[in-house]
Parts: structure tokens; C-alpha cells; sequence
């Protein structure tokens, strides 16, 4: 088991590496640079070359980039070119606002999506069954900023309400964050919910096609037992492997819900970093939100252990 | 009270969002629900006299600030919030005449020697008095002079400040400025707030840079307090405000809220009580009694900027065709909603040194014939129609404008192809708008044209103006440029930037369209608050009732 | 392999399928024909804001274009993006799936690893870098989006593959040194064109949700042109006073996305033969 966390680890090594590879490659090649952007429409080419030779910029690329792993190694992600921050604890910080998103958006879509992927496995080819899927699939097919802005007109004209405006961690004020956290983690909880439903659904019905099912069922087990005990906890491998791929990639993903909602988590400064040129940011958070992404799928495999003791690592 | 009542909405929230996901869009078509008759207020019990109401501006801005230092910085996301904080030796009034801001009184011995008795007692909000050694510092700074041998704030700021010579401090209240030659736009320069003046202990303390928002520390009515980033701003109230009863907020909250139609829900609902928004909203709000608009004609105009590095647009038949086919009226109608006045590149609001081109230029009246002919004239028709490439730049007017713009165009044989840019490339794209590097036949934008024609002129078209990106060279244009800042005789200056814009005007570098209407929406109980083009962010008198 | 028309058969039996199609053909339907049924051109300015009426089913937009025909128009763009970038997705997906699998080893690594890149940059950011580098418009918003897709095709295909070199036959062929990958061609094609179509499918969808999500950007499509996306992106600050502008691209990215999502669905449950109870 321990051989396996550290070969997987050191298969992660390439891939962080070609990530942090690309992005800063990427970053160079966008139209636009970081100096002119700042400086604005009075800037003069000397300006622009004196702001250049303070960040850095005038440096061929390839020493920029070392100059720029060798801090990341030795856990120092730099400063912010704009606000002279430094990145790595703001990193941090806008990760807590992201990760609450991530983690209640998928609480809600599981509340949502397993007992209706269960149902709709049992009574499958049922109306019920046809119902619930369309309805989950609607929830997919609604692109999240149109519901927000829709949700959050809706709200202020009928209701007089508009989710407080100030944000606070959830420590330090629970009720008032769970407020304001409230809106988007529904809106993505259901935009997520169709592919949990599905996944539950199918893979609910796969699980009562094998013999042990049948076998405990000829036993007369009652359905909720038979359900319960022996097909949900078979059925909860795919689903898991689906919902760690979903929380990664909605580390990122929730970009434009930030956006709406003005939360200030790590997709919102990856965007504000990119419309400002602010490399470093921009490369920080792309390697920090990809670094969590590969370690959360290692955990999902590790959890597999687990869940279904037929899988083996040696 | 009002914790109930938000949980209940947000139960309802939670039910509908459900109900959207589940049905479709059924919603948003619903009629506005008449306005509860308070916003929601801090008291929680409804017997006593109504509390009195919370003296706290809350600002919905649509940008996040790019930094913090008002000698790097000057656009608008982050103007209107350091302004509060750092003050100018002077500004303007609503009339274009100075007032005193830090100096109290100036005096201008000869041409080139301006001496300012400063305002004594003022403090940083550090706490320590403001002398004319900050003000020296400041300038230092800006221009790349201070003991640090530095490159000083490494931003624009320096070009504002070029001309000038020499700075003194004659006692710790009188500053000396001397310039190299007569400037007539110096005063004008003063009041932008690239001028602000900085404490140097604080400079120093942050290793020379003041771009974190936490180094904020000015003479101005407002103090940082906190923040967090992407998300809000409070400023509060400085006690110790040289003017004394000044301001009469206890504080302003700045909302990061990037999208307009949210802005309009938090204000309606009275979670924000300021905000700009578009003229598109105008009759959004028109029965609404929570709502009141604060307009003012801005200085800032739009034009569509030809790269004349391309083949193409160097004759000039095809510029004064384009000129001839453009309705400035109908752009109006359609963008600002009817709320613009038809501007070249001195605005209207800029009074007497503006050529009345809409009046007595033949290129601003709708001709469509004429232009046809002129195009024919350069090659083009039906058969062999031009395409043009148009970046369009940030504002959404300035998007719709292009949208406009396409449709008339084609009219002469024209098709634009649209870009619409994104802010991080806009300032790159332009800079290089003479040369085919841009990848563009022309820019849409909007510009500002200043306080002073010398900025409205000189910088934009003369052919050492740092703005004049287009490759645009005239030089006759340049000689009253020239002549234009080099004398304070009002009327010799008026003459020259009357020609000046005329010789622009019927060359088209440029196309110049319209003049936009700025709005604040507020809140109905928001009073006190009178902007103009000049000073948009003078919150001192506000009240909230 | 299924015969294309017995899969359609058996689909057309489920009530969903039934749905999926008439829906998908339907929205083919209006892509093609748009300038037949469209009243306006797409890009015609006239009286704004008008709600809708007889003369103006959808009302017209802050340009006064007939949002109609603009709907009508945007069928095509979504479909083309779609079409082309989950082309361009599976196409490349399939080549380096096959490359991948037949010769594993280094081979193997270096492209997973290539995918294992693309996998972890979160789709929407991945899209607007790719767009941010290679420029707005129709063709670069199907580039971007098709290569997001690329490494979800590429695993499936590789598996496929792996799998199916551990099948006798296909040993026996190595042993007696017959060039085995034509047969892997061969033999991983009917393999793999049920998960395919299924991912593909989805593919569509979801490359029509990041197109619009893109567009609302405004790193999407530009104007005029009428993606369903960009003309919900130019309605939003007028969402409250003439809601039709808004609503109508809406309902048709919702009820498309749908109709791609329902058909996969229904495919999946068609084609997968594990599941036939």
C-alpha cells in the first residue's frame, strides 16, 4: 500500500512539471503583456522596458522559468506583480472560499442525485424513471451564469432579497457564510447532479444484474434491505471515482459562478490574473488548482481500497 | 425580523433554483413585486422611533482595483476608491476654475514659477502633519528622483509631470515649482490624481512600492479599514479631516458586483445604494421610487481609430467616406439610448475651446451618396467591397457601437469583421496601431478628453502626442500643438486647438461619435451628491436618509 | 457490429430515444433551413426592444434584430462549434488512443502523461487560455473546445485497446508475426463505437454549454454573429425589461443541451450490451 502512494506520487511529478511547463508558456504566448496593461495609454516604450527589467520580463524565458520553479520548489510561489502580495498565502485563503463551494455543491448533489438515481434504477423504464431522469438531465443543461443572474433577478424583484454582499470565512461567521455560500452551491449542486444521478443509476443497475444480488433476493431480503446493505455500497465506486473528477475540475470550473456571485476564490483570481497579465498569479494558481486536482484523484483511488476490498494494491 | 425573513428567502431560493433546474425557464418574465416600503434596517423591533439610518455608503463597483498606488495607477476602478484616501494640491470646480485641495492659496510670479502655500494642521492618516517636504517627495517620486536613485513609482504618472524643472521647498507650508518652459496645462495636470500626495515614510516602509492595498495612507476624508480581495472594500471615516464637518458619511463599502444587471437587483433591494450603470437601464427605473439617477455629460468621447500603417485607409476618400456614412444619431439612439451628445475628440463638455464640427463640418451630416462616390472614386463597389478589421475596445457601449457601425458601413461597400478585445491585450493591441503587428484596420475605444485641449489635442494627434498611436502626422497639427501650451494667453490657445481640431476633423485619423452621459444610480434616500465630469468622487456631503 | 439501422430501431422503441431524435432532428432541421424560415437577417438593425408580437415572434433585441431569426440562425453556429470541436476532440482522441495502446511503454507514458496535462487544467480555464492565445471567432472557439475534449476520447479508446490485445486471436496473430494493428483496428472499431458515440453524444453538450459560457466571456464568438451564447451574454444587462431577449436563446441552449443528453442516454442504454437485463 505505502509503495503505491509513493510510485503514484512520483507519477505525478512529470505531470505537475509539464503543467507548470505549459502554463508559463501559455501565459507568454497570450496577446498582450503585463506592462503595457498596467501602465495604461500613457505608457512610453521606455516605461514599458523599465517596468519590464523590474519583474523581470527583459530575462530570456527559459531563466524566468527557472528562476520561477526554483522559488515554487522551495515553496515560495512569488509575489503578485499588481498588488505585491504574496501568492502562496492568498492561494490559501481564496482555497478555503473555493473548496466550501466544491464540497456543498457536491453534498446537495448527492442528497439530490442518489436517492433519485436509486429510484429511477428500481423503477427503471417506469415513468418514474423517465421523470426523474429529465428532470436531473435539466439540471445539467441550464448553463450555470444564465441561472444565477435569472435566481438572483428572480429573488431581489419577489422577495426583496439579495445574499449578503460581504464576504466572510466560515469560521468566522458560519450562519452569515452559509448565506452567502447558499445560492451558487445550489446552482452548481444541481448543474452537477444529472451526471451523479446518471452514474447512480447505471451503475445501481449493473449491481442487481450480479449473482450475489439475485442471490439475496431469492433469500426474500426486502428490496430496501437488498438496496441498502448490498447494492449501494457496490454501487458507490463509480460514483466516487465521478465525484472526484467533478470536485477537481470545479476547483477551476466555478470561475463564472465566482464571477456572479463576487466570491473571492481561486477561479475569480485566476481570472483577474489573467485580464491583468499577472503572471505569477496566473501560474500559481493554475499549478495549485491542477496539484489539488491530481491529489484528490489519488485519494478517490485510494479510497477504492476501501469501498471494494477486491481491489489490491501491491 | 430580518434574519427571518432572509431565511425565508433563502429557503424560497433554494426551492426555485430547484423549480428552475426542474421546469425550464418558466421564470423571469414575472412582474416586479411593488418595493417593501423600508429596506431592511438594523432594528429588529417595530414599536420604537425608526434608528436612525446607517451613514455607510455602499458602492457597487464593477472592476476589481488593478493596484493601489495613485502614481502607477489611473484607471477608474481604482481612482474611485484611492481619491477617498489621497488628496491633490488643487482640483476643479464644476465651472473648470481651481480650488484648493492640500494648497490653499497659489500664486504664478512669472510663466514658468507656480508657488503653492500649502494648508497647515493637515494629516496623514498616519497621524503625522503633511509639509511641503511630502509634497517635494511625492514629485520626486513620480519623477524617478528620489534618494533611492529609483526608477521612482514606475508609472505614467511621470509623463503628467515632464516639464518639470526644478522643486523647492521655501518653508514647511510653500512649495516652488519651476518649469523648463511655459506649460499651460500644468494647473490642469495638478488636479489628476496621478498628483497625489504620499507620505515618504510609508513609501519607504513598503519598499518603495504602495500597490497593496494596505499601504493606503493620504490626507483624504476617507481611511482603509479592510478588505478582502475580489470582494469588498471599507474605507471609513477620517476624524482628523482638515475640513472640518467633513465628510458626513461614516464610511464607504465597495462590492465587487462585475455584472450590471446584478448591480441594478442590490441597489432595488437597498443592499448597495450607488452604483454606475448604462443609460440601457434608464427606463428600467423610471416608475421605481427606491431608485433616483444622477447624470452628468461626461468628457470622455468615442471614435474608431484607423491604423494608417494599412494600404488601404491611407487615402483619404475612404476616411472622409466612412465619416459621411456614419449616423452619429442613430449610435446614440442605439447605445446611450438617446442619453449622448454627437462629440469629436474635444468633448462638448469642454465649452468654449470645442470646434462645433456637427455644425460646420460637411463630414458630420449623413451623406451616404457622397460617400458612395467617394469610395467609388478610391476603387471600391459592390463588386470589390472592403473589409475592415475593428478591435473593439472593453465597454459594452463601445461593442455596440462597432455592432452599429458594421451595419452602416456596409452600406459603401464596407464589411468590418468584429474582435472584441479582452482588458489584458486592449492596451498592447493599441499601442501598436500603426504598425500591421496589431493585426487590426482600426481600434474602437473611448478616450477622455482631459480637462485641457493641450491633452485633448497634442496628446492624442500631434505626431509626438504619446496617445497618437494611429501614425497620424500633420505638421501644421504639431506646430499649434506647439504653439497651443506654450502660452497662457487663453485666447491665442483657443485659436490654435480651433484649428487644430478642424485640420483633424476633415483628415480622420480618427472617427470621433459621440459624447456618452455618465450615470450614478442611487438609492432615493441618497442626497448630497452633485458629480461632474471634472470630479465624479466627491462624496463629502452625502447623507443617507 | 450492430447495423446502424437496428440500433436506430431499438432506439426509436425507448420513449426517451424517441424524444432524442425528433429533438436532434428538429434542431438539424432549423440549422439548415434557417435562412429559408428565418423572417429577418440576422444582423438587420431596427426598433429595439420591441416585445414579441405577430410581426416579431421573439421580439427584437437591443438592436432591434429580430431575435427569431437571430435563434434561428444561432441553431447553426451551435451545432457547427459543437459538431467540429467534439470532431476535432474525437479525432484526435482516437488516433492517440490507438498510438497509445498498441505500443504501450514509453509511448504510452508520454501521451498519457500529455492527457494527464490537459485533464488536470479545469476545463472552462483550459478553454479560455486556449482561446485567449489563438483569438476569438467561430473557428478558434472549436479548437479550444475540441481540444478540452481530446483526453476523454483518448482514454476510452485506449482501453479499448489494451483489452483487446489480451484476446487470443489477436495474440495468435502476434506469435505467427502478422502485423497485428490493422487487426486491432479492426477489431477495437465495433469496440469502441458504442462508448464513442455515447461520449460523443455528451461531448456535444457539453461543448455547447462551454461555447455559450465562453461567449458570455467574451471570448467566444463575435458579433454579429448569433450563437445562442452570445446573444444571452448581450441580453443580460436588459434581462429585467425585456426578458424575451434573454429567455428564447435560453430556452434553446437548454433544450438542446437536453436533447443531446436524453439521446446519449438512450444510446447508452441501447448499445451497452452488459445492460440488457
Amino acid at each position: 500500500m505505502r509503495n503505491y502512494i509513493i510510485r503514484r506520487l512520483l507519477q505525478l511529478l512529470p505531470v505537475l512539471l509539464g503543467i507548470s511547463i505549459v502554463i508559463f508558456a501559455v501565459l507568454r504566448l497570450i496577446p498582450g503583456g503585463f506592462a503595457s496593461g498596467m501602465l495604461g495609454i500613457d505608457a512610453t516604450p521606455e516605461l514599458i522596458a523599465q517596468v519590464e527589467a523590474r519583474y523581470g520580463l527583459d530575462q530570456p524565458a527559459v531563466t524566468q522559468y527557472l528562476r520561477w520553479m526554483g522559488g515554487v520548489l522551495r515553496g515560495d510561489f512569488g509575489q503578485s506583480f499588481r498588488s505585491g502580495a504574496a501568492i502562496l498565502p492568498e492561494m490559501l485563503d481564496r482555497f478555503g472560499a473555493t473548496a466550501e463551494l466544491t464540497i456543498l455543491a457536491a453534498l446537495i448533489s448527492w442528497c439530490i442525485a442518489l436517492p433519485l438515481g436509486i429510484l429511477a434504477a428500481v423503477k427503471r423504464n417506469s415513468m418514474v424513471d423517465r421523470v426523474v431522469r429529465v428532470a436531473a438531465l435539466l439540471g445539467v443543461s441550464i448553463p450555470g451564469f444564465a441561472l444565477s443572474i435569472l435566481v438572483i433577478l428572480l429573488l431581489s424583484m419577489v422577495f426583496n432579497y439579495y445574499p449578503p454582499l460581504d464576504y466572510v470565512g466560515f469560521f468566522a461567521d458560519p450562519v452569515k457564510n452559509l448565506e452567502i455560500m447558499a445560492l451558487p452551491a445550489l446552482i452548481l449542486g444541481a448543474s452537477m447532479s444529472g451526471s451523479v444521478m446518471r452514474m447512480t443509476r447505471s451503475s445501481v443497475l449493473e449491481i442487481f444484474r450480479q449473482d450475489f444480488v439475485k442471490t439475496v433476493r431469492a433469500k426474500g431480503a426486502s428490496e430496501g434491505v437488498t438496496i441498502v446493505r448490498h447494492v449501494l455500497r457496490n454501487a458507490l465506486i463509480p460514483i466516487v471515482t465521478l465525484v472526484g473528477m467533478q470536485i477537481g475540475s470545479l476547483l477551476g470550473g466555478a470561475v463564472v459562478i465566482e464571477q456572479i456571485f463576487s466570491l473571492p476564490g481561486l477561479g475569480l483570481m485566476t481570472l483577474t490574473g489573467i485580464n491583468n497579465r499577472d503572471y505569477p498569479v496566473v501560474q500559481g494558481c493554475v499549478l495549485f488548482i491542477a496539484f489539488i486536482y491530481v491529489l484528490v484523484n489519488l485519494i478517490v483511488d485510494l479510497l477504492y481500497a476501501y469501498i471494494d476490498p477486491r481491489i489490491s494494491y501491491d | 425580523m430580518r434574519s427571518t425573513k432572509r431565511l425565508l428567502a433563502l429557503i424560497l431560493a433554494g426551492v426555485m433554483a430547484l423549480a428552475l433546474a426542474a421546469c425550464g425557464n418558466n421564470g423571469g418574465s414575472s412582474t416586479p413585486a411593488p418595493a417593501p416600503s423600508t429596506p431592511a434596517s438594523g432594528s429588529g423591533t417595530p414599536e420604537p422611533a425608526p434608528a436612525p439610518v446607517e451613514q455607510m455608503l455602499k458602492y457597487g463597483t464593477d472592476t476589481w482595483p488593478a493596484g493601489f498606488d495613485p502614481h502607477t495607477i489611473s484607471a477608474i476602478a481604482a481612482t474611485r476608491v484611492f481619491n477617498q484616501v489621497y488628496e491633490t494640491l488643487i482640483s476643479f470646480n464644476p465651472d473648470m476654475t481651481y480650488q484648493g485641495l492640500l494648497a490653499e492659496s497659489w500664486e504664478t510670479p512669472d510663466d514658468t514659477t507656480y508657488i503653492f502655500h500649502l494648508r497647515k494642521g493637515v494629516k496623514f492618516h498616519n497621524g503625522r502633519e503633511m509639509t511641503a517636504d511630502d509634497v517635494k517627495y511625492s514629485f520626486d517620486r513620480i519623477l524617478g528622483n528620489t534618494d533611492a536613485g529609483d526608477i521612482g513609482a514606475l508609472g505614467s504618472s511621470a509623463s503628467y509631470y515632464g516639464g518639470i524643472d526644478s522643486i523647492e521647498v521655501v518653508d514647511p507650508s510653500t512649495i516652488q515649482f519651476k518649469l523648463k518652459a511655459p506649460n499651460a496645462a500644468f494647473m490642469a495636470n495638478l488636479t489628476s490624481s496621478y498628483g497625489a500626495i504620499v507620505p515618504k515614510e510609508v513609501v519607504e516602509a513598503n519598499g518603495g512600492s504602495l500597490a497593496a492595498i494596505e499601504t493606503m495612507c493620504g490626507t483624504g476624508p476617507f481611511v482603509y479599514k479592510d478588505s478582502v480581495v475580489d470582494n469588498y472594500i471599507t474605507l471609513e471615516k477620517n476624524p482628523d479631516y482638515w475640513n472640518a464637518g467633513s465628510p458626513k458619511l461614516d464610511g464607504i463599502t465597495y462590492y465587487l458586483m462585475a455584472d450590471e444587471s446584478t448591480r441594478l437587483a442590490a441597489l432595488r433591494t437597498g443592499d448597495i445604494n450607488i452604483c454606475s450603470l448604462s443609460a440601457l437601464n434608464l427606463s428600467e427605473v423610471q416608475n421605481d421610487s427606491s431608485v433616483k439617477v444622477l447624470s452628468y455629460q461626461s468628457n470622455n468621447y468615442t471614435y474608431l481609430g484607423f491604423n494608417l500603417s494599412s494600404p488601404k485607409l491611407q487615402d483619404k476618400n475612404v476616411r472622409q467616406a466612412m465619416s459621411l456614412a456614419v449616423d452619429r444619431d442613430a449610435i446614440i439612439d442605439y447605445v446611450y439610448n438617446g442619453e449622448a451628445t454627437v462629440s469629436t475628440f474635444v468633448a462638448p463638455a469642454m465649452g468654449h475651446w470645442v470646434w462645433d464640427a456637427p455644425k460646420e463640418s460637411p463630414l458630420y451630416t449623413k451623406n451616404i451618396d457622397e460617400a458612395k462616390k467617394l469610395m467609388e472614386a478610391a476603387g471600391y463597389g459592390e463588386n470589390n467591397r472592403m473589409t475592415l478589421t475593428v478591435a473593439a475596445g472593453l465597454l459594452d457601449s463601445i461593442r455596440d457601437t462597432v455592432v452599429v457601425l458594421q451595419q452602416q458601413l456596409k452600406e459603401i461597400y464596407i464589411d468590418i469583421e468584429i474582435s472584441n478585445l479582452e482588458s489584458g491585450e486592449y492596451v498592447d493591441i493599441w499601442g501598436k496601431m500603426d504598425t500591421p503587428e496589431a493585426g487590426f484596420d482600426a481600434m474602437c475605444g473611448q478616450n477622455g478628453s482631459g480637462t485641457d485641449p493641450n491633452r485633448a489635442v497634442s496628446f492624442f494627434f500631434s505626431s509626438t502626442g504619446n496617445a497618437n498611436v494611429w501614425g497620424y502626422n500633420n505638421p501644421r497639427v504639431d506646430e499649434l500643438c506647439a504653439q497651443g501650451v506654450a502660452t497662457t494667453d487663453e485666447a491665442k490657445r483657443e485659436a490654435c486647438y480651433l484649428e487644430a481640431q478642424q485640420i483633424v476633423i476633415d483628415e480622420c485619423p480618427n472617427l470621433f461619435f459621440a459624447s456618452p452621459m455618465e450615470y450614478f444610480f442611487v438609492s432615493a434616500g441618497l442626497e448630497g451628491f452633485a458629480p461632474y465630469a471634472a470630479n465624479a468622487n466627491d462624496f463629502n456631503n452625502i447623507t443617507l436618509k | 457490429m450492430r447495423s446502424l439501422v437496428s440500433t436506430l430501431r431499438d432506439l426509436w422503441k425507448d420513449p426517451m430515444g424517441r424524444i432524442g431524435i425528433i429533438g436532434i432532428f428538429l434542431l438539424i432541421f432549423m440549422a439548415v433551413f434557417a435562412g429559408q424560415l428565418a423572417p429577418y437577417p440576422y444582423d438587420g438593425i431596427g426598433m429595439k426592444f420591441q416585445p414579441p408580437s405577430a410581426e416579431h415572434l421573439f421580439g427584437t433585441d437591443k438592436f432591434g434584430r429580430d431575435v427569431f431569426s437571430r435563434v434561428l440562425y444561432g441553431a447553426g453556429v451551435s451545432l457547427e462549434v459543437g459538431i467540429i470541436a467534439v470532431g476535432i476532440g474525437a479525432g484526435f482522441g482516437y488516433l492517440l488512443g490507438l498510438v497509445a495502446g498498441y505500443f504501450e511503454g514509453w509511448t504510452d507514458r508520454v501521451i498519457m502523461c500529455l492527457m494527464d496535462i490537459l485533464f488536470a487544467f479545469p476545463s472552462i480555464l483550459l478553454a479560455i487560455f486556449i482561446s485567449a492565445v489563438l483569438g476569438k471567432g467561430i473557428g478558434p472557439t472549436m479548437v479550444a473546445i475540441g481540444i478540452v475534449n481530446i483526453p476523454v476520447f483518448c482514454r476510452t479508446v485506449r482501453a479499448a485497446v489494451i483489452s483487446a490485445k489480451g484476446l487470443e486471436y489477436v495474440k495468435n496473430a502476434q506469435s505467427v508475426g502478422v502485423r497485428t494493428w490493422p487487426i486491432l483496428v479492426r477489431h477495437i472499431s465495433p469496440n469502441v463505437v458504442a462508448p464513442f458515440t455515447v461520449q460523443a453524444t455528451l461531448a456535444l453538450s457539453g461543448a455547447i454549454l462551454t461555447e455559450a459560457t465562453l461567449s458570455f466571456l467574451g471570448m467566444g464568438i463575435q458579433p454579429p454573429d448569433p450563437s445562442w451564447g452570445s446573444m444571452l451574454a448581450e441580453a443580460r444587462a436588459n434581462m429585467a425589461r425585456s426578458p424575451w431577449t434573454a429567455l428564447f436563446p435560453l430556452l434553446f441552449i437548454v433544450v438542446t443541451i437536453l436533447v443531446f443528453n436524453i439521446l446519449g442516454d438512450a444510446l447508452r442504454d441501447v448499445l451497452d450490451p452488459k445492460l440488457k437485463v
